[in-house]
């Protein structure tokens, strides 16, 4: 009966297992098969489990000589240098052994007294008894790093006495010399076969091939019939792995758009370089106001000025700034200047592109929205960069009121994963009333503000011809971003570290 | 923007009623107020002029005063702490810069209180002659508007509570003291009539406050007092400084800069002595009317102060509530609510206006003259939605269906994308404003005619628009030069070009940018990448050789297609490499997909 089976190299460790005659230790079947030793320890570890086999452990000490060892012993080691030179005159002053320019002092004083070689009297180191017949005998642990190295650089201490060496003494002298020699415990497994696995492994194994691989020849030639595939152990961890991918701001513009996409907004786009007119006077932002500081906007060089639309819109802008025109304002009531309308900006905030939008359509019903960025006058640090991404949305209708802005903020809001969410009256130049975004942030148990809206003035919307109220609303993408991923330093959205583009998973 | 700390014990003081922190704090939200947080805070004495300076419990004493400018070696003495809530200014609603400003609101919203607060004023005897001299241009500061105010005798908070609204107001209306600053004094320090004239700053002096004693010329205020020092800028342009002085020729104050020490408020004034001045009127008038409006609440009677002009003779404050037109039905309609006449009065009286009901739709509401916001019927409307409460309206959505469109760059942008990553490119991002030097310079390139300049920012890294994609890409894989190779990576974007034509003077592009680095990065790989991305989006082009400073010399081409296809692919030279840090070659290419604008 041929029950077990093993494969090539279980059976060629088993077949060294069977040929010994008492108990072999791990390295002897190591040394014996050539097969290497993690192999070796699994195989001897499933013939126990297996009841084949009993094995017992054994501690020993170990001796390494290092690589200087050696040369160290041929040249003498300092001690025996020095007793050489004391043979003669029994007595030598310090100071002039010191003069030897190869003797280490330390090194002679601290291990030729340990050996009891010499005694120290008055600066002068004194030759013993002991010393005297140091002469023609090496020193115990001499000999033992000599047989150490003549083995290759090992071996136990228990081996010593065969050699009549004190081992003790061997331990005493080299266990503080490193430069010397290493001591090291060392645990040796030996196996040993019982009777019931002698009787199996004889007469009832089979031995298979065991691949990790199978060739395309194997495969087509139907060898693989007679190869066992190695188990493998599936539960260990694997080396990470990272498919290319999106930027994390990316993803975060592409939610902002399906989302806008999915409630029936159209999108839009204007230029980033546009003129002071679009990005303050239409939204009714008095010439004086301090936004429109050199402080806060960049202002441009080249181009250095921009085209107007048609004299009749201009005109109607102008004139709600001063008296309110035809909007029923009062207005700001001060003198419009056209130079200050046609300065170039980089665009402060994307409602340029909504404001652009509901004077190209001013009737109802229109729904857009634009992505883009904006840019504000500021040096770089970890909490501001001049530039980040804004999306604004308008909705011009006839039911339009605070009532479906607050509906539809909900709607968007919810999209943008944020189910729990209030409002607050807010105070904006351009919208009444105005209305405050906050979200509930599970990770951050509180709630943020994010986003401002609110239903266009008339000064805004009446200048273009449009005559039902006008919802809008924008936010910044970068506090968005920052908040979803944890950031804490908004220059990592843009100095794009690989790894952490790479690692950041897609569903975050 | 800055931030104004109310007691909350005083608060609930002046309304009359125990409040705890988190109904106030509702409240306030509610009435729109931007509540920063709640905190414990400690009040340190000035030695010098005797103002409470307040800071928060875990931070040092002060060493400096915020109201005089007297600074010191040692910090000064702590006297007492309060609870506060701490509020973001609104710059649209100064009258809600202070806590008499806000305890009017709130008792409104909280039904103490409705209607229009009422203001009298009383006539008063003090005249103040105004210099024609202040029009001119060699000392422009024409405007003044004054009061007297009789107050319960000025005890630490209320001392630091009108010295807070000063400067809040010197901010909200003032613009930093540029269009109106304001001056309070010791009434009974002062001989009226006041004169509003001007002086010699080399040769008139006198002592500034917080330095009894020390008596000091204009000019050398300038140069050595904390306040003359930081708005020595406002005096730049003039030969002759403004100043107030009384009958006996002493000193208020030298507007904008500093008052006097010995007409200073101290502890137990009773009658105050105000004076806004400045180059706006309105911020002038507004100024006055909010500041005498918030001591009204804090237990104030005004007096007015006739100004004697050259051309006119003026009284101020005039606290005569304004009035504006609206209809009822646009307000329901603007709102999307439904409520009755009746709650449409009260919840408009809530808010501290009346109303009279005309005829019709026809409403008119009377509003105290603070609130310069008002400007169109649709704030008034804010103020019934804020009467109304955002949480009583229920959230809808409009019935009209729309159809969505994508834009096609968009998503054009996105189909290459999706290429790019299954072609192993990992997506950067990178900012388009950028120094001339690393757009052009490190690329061994002369600064593109078509390139947007910013005239003024912050640091020349800011200077330009990008043009092209090159620097982006370049930084991340400098950025990333530590970490193993190849790295291949992408970029979509706009670049911005100079365009005389242009509505705006300039055209945006989509471009896409891709890069190698690595031992075996070379032109044949960029050449499979990039014709793989124009196969998957059906464009054509011929490739033909280029010469580009950036790039290795017959390692370079453009290629040019139909419907404006172009792209330019090729190795960096080794020159910009160094410059940009990298050890391995980089390979390159940039194509425009489309026109943008």
């Amino acid at each position: 009966m041929k029950s077990q089976t093993l494969n090539e190299e279980q059976w060629q460790i088993f077949q060294t297992l069977l040929q010994a005659s008492d108990r072999i230790s791990v390295q002897q079947i190591v040394a014996a098969t050539g097969i290497d030793h993690p192999k070796v320890s699994a195989a001897i570890q499933y013939g126990e489990e297996q009841g084949w086999l009993a094995t017992d452990e054994q501690s020993r000490e170990e001796l390494t000589a290092t690589a200087a060892a050696a040369s160290q012993l041929q040249a003498g080691l300092p001690e025996r240098r020095a007793l050489a030179l004391l043979a003669e005159p029994g007595r030598i002053a310090m100071r002039d052994l010191a003069q030897n320019p190869n003797l280490p002092m330390s090194d002679v004083i601290k291990w030729g007294s340990l050996r009891g070689w010499f005694d120290k009297d008055k600066g002068d180191l004194v030759l013993t008894d002991q010393g005297r017949r140091a002469f023609e005998q090496p020193d115990a642990d001499e000999r033992a790093l000599e047989l150490a190295v003549a083995r290759g650089g090992t071996l136990f201490l228990d081996e010593l006495a065969a050699n009549h060496i004190d081992a003790e003494r061997v331990r005493l002298l080299v266990q503080n010399r490193g430069d010397l020699a290493k001591l090291k415990p060392r645990t040796l497994r030996f196996a040993c076969l019982t009777e019931n696995g002698r009787r199996i492994l004889t007469h009832e194994v089979t031995v298979v091939k065991e691949r990790n691989m199978l060739t395309p020849e194997d495969i087509t030639s139907g060898e693989w019939q007679n190869i066992r595939l190695r188990r493998y152990d599936v539960t260990l961890a694997s080396e990470n792995v990272y498919p290319a991918k999106i930027h994390l701001m990316q993803k975060i513009i592409q939610l902002t758009r399906k989302a806008f996409l999915e409630m029936g907004f159209s999108e839009i786009v204007s230029p980033m370089v546009e003129s002071a007119f679009w990005d303050f006077d239409a939204l009714f932002q008095p010439q004086d106001h301090p936004a429109r500081d050199m402080q806060d906007t960049f202002y441009l060089q080249r181009p250095a000025q921009a085209q107007l639309p048609a004299d009749e819109i201009v005109d109607r802008v102008k004139r709600t700034h001063e008296n309110g025109g035809e909007t029923g304002s009062r207005g700001w009531g001060y003198r419009w200047n056209v130079n200050r309308a046609r300065q170039v900006v980089m665009r402060t905030h994307t409602t340029a592109c909504t404001i652009r939008a509901l004077a190209r359509n001013p009737q109802p019903p229109q729904k857009v929205f634009c992505v883009g960025k904006v840019f504000r006058n500021e040096a770089i640090s970890y909490k501001h960069l001049p530039e980040f991404f804004q999306v604004d949305g308008i909705l011009v209708d006839k039911d339009a009121n605070l009532a479906t802005l607050l509906g539809t903020l909900k709607e968007f809001y919810r999209k943008m994963g944020f189910n729990k969410i209030k409002f607050k009256p807010a105070f904006f130049p351009y919208t009444e009333p105005s209305v405050e975004v906050f979200v509930y942030m599970e990770s951050k148990q509180s709630w943020i503000e994010l986003g401002g809206s609110g239903v266009f003035r008339p000064e805004v919307t009446r200048p273009f011809g449009c005559q039902v109220p006008v919802l809008a609303w924008g936010l910044g993408l970068d506090r968005l971003a920052m908040l979803r991923y944890g950031l804490h330093d908004i220059r990592e959205l843009y100095w794009s570290d690989l790894d952490r583009i790479m690692e950041a998973p897609l569903c975050q | 923007m800055p931030v104004v700390a109310i007691s909350a014990r005083r608060l609930n003081e002046l309304l009359g009623r125990e409040y705890d922190m988190a109904e106030l704090v509702d409240a306030l939200e509610q009435l729109g107020t931007d509540v920063e947080d709640t905190a414990e805070q400690a009040l340190y004495r000035c030695p010098a002029c005797q103002a409470p300076n307040d800071k928060p419990m875990d931070e040092e004493p002060p060493k400096r005063c915020d109201f005089c400018g007297h600074a010191q070696e040692d910090p000064f003495e702590r006297f007492a702490s309060e609870t506060v809530i701490r509020l973001d200014l609104l710059a649209a609603r100064p009258d809600l810069f202070d806590v008499g400003g806000l305890s009017r609101a709130l008792k409104g919203y909280l039904h103490l209180q409705a209607g229009l607060p009422e203001f009298t004023v009383q006539d008063g005897a003090i005249r103040v002659e105004v210099d024609p001299d202040l029009s001119n241009e060699e000392s422009y500061r024409p405007f003044i508007a004054c009061a007297a105010v009789t107050m319960p005798p000025l005890d630490h908070n209320s001392l630091r509570e009108i010295m807070r609204l000063q400067e809040n107001l010197h901010w909200g209306i003032g613009r930093d003291r540029k269009l109106a600053s304001i001056g309070v004094y010791d009434l009974a320090a002062v001989q009226p009539p006041i004169r509003y004239t001007l002086i010699d700053p080399q040769t008139f002096g006198f002592c500034p406050l917080g330095m009894p004693g020390v008596q000091m010329t204009a000019a050398r205020i300038l140069q050595e007092h904390p306040k003359g020092i930081a708005y020595a800028n406002l005096m730049q342009p003039y030969q002759r400084y403004p100043i107030l002085l009384d009958a006996q020729s002493r000193v208020l104050s030298m507007p904008p800069i500093i008052n006097s020490d010995e007409t200073k408020c101290r502890l137990g004034t009773r009658r105050l002595f105000i004076d806004v001045t400045g180059i706006s009127r309105d911020a002038v008038i507004n100024s006055l009317n909010t500041l005498t409006s918030a001591l009204a609440e804090l237990g104030g009677q005004i007096e007015n102060v006739e100004m004697h002009y050259p051309d006119r003779v003026q009284r101020t404050p005039d606290l005569t509530p304004r009035s504006i037109q609206i209809r009822y039905s646009e307000a329901l309609k603007w709102l999307g609510i439904d409520c009755s006449p009746e709650e449409f009065v009260q919840t408009i009286r809530k808010m501290r206006l009346n109303v009279e009901h005309q005829q019709g739709d026809q409403y008119q509401v009377f509003y105290p003259p603070f609130r310069t916001d008002i400007r169109h019927e649709v704030d008034i409307f804010e103020d019934l939605a804020i009467g109304y409460g955002f949480g009583a309206i229920e959230p809808r959505l409009v019935p009209t269906m729309t159809i969505a469109q994508e834009r096609p760059e968009e998503r054009l942008s996105n189909l290459v994308r999706d290429a790019m990553i299954g072609l192993g490119f990992t997506e950067i991002m990178s900012l388009l404003l950028q120094s001339e030097e690393r757009q052009f310079a490190k690329f061994r390139m002369q600064t593109d005619e078509r390139t947007v300049i910013i005239s003024n920012p912050k640091t020349i890294e800011q200077k330009t628009a990008r043009t092209h994609m090159m620097t982006g890409i370049l930084e991340t894989l400098q950025k990333n030069r530590r970490k193993a190779v190849p790295q291949r990576l992408f970029e979509l974007g706009n670049v911005i070009h100079v365009d005389p034509d242009a509505e705006t003077g300039t055209r945006e592009y989509r471009h896409l940018a891709f890069a190698i680095i690595g031992p075996e990065a070379g032109y044949a790989e960029s050449r499979k990448i990039l014709d793989a991305v124009m196969r998957e989006i059906n464009r054509r082009g011929t490739y033909a050789p280029d010469d580009h400073p950036a790039f290795c010399e017959g390692r370079c081409a453009q290629v040019n297609g139909p419907d404006g296809l172009w792209a330019r692919l090729g190795e960096f030279h080794p020159q910009v490499l160094n410059n940009f840090g990298l050890s391995y070659p980089v390979v390159f290419a940039e194509m425009r997909l489309t026109n943008v604008i």
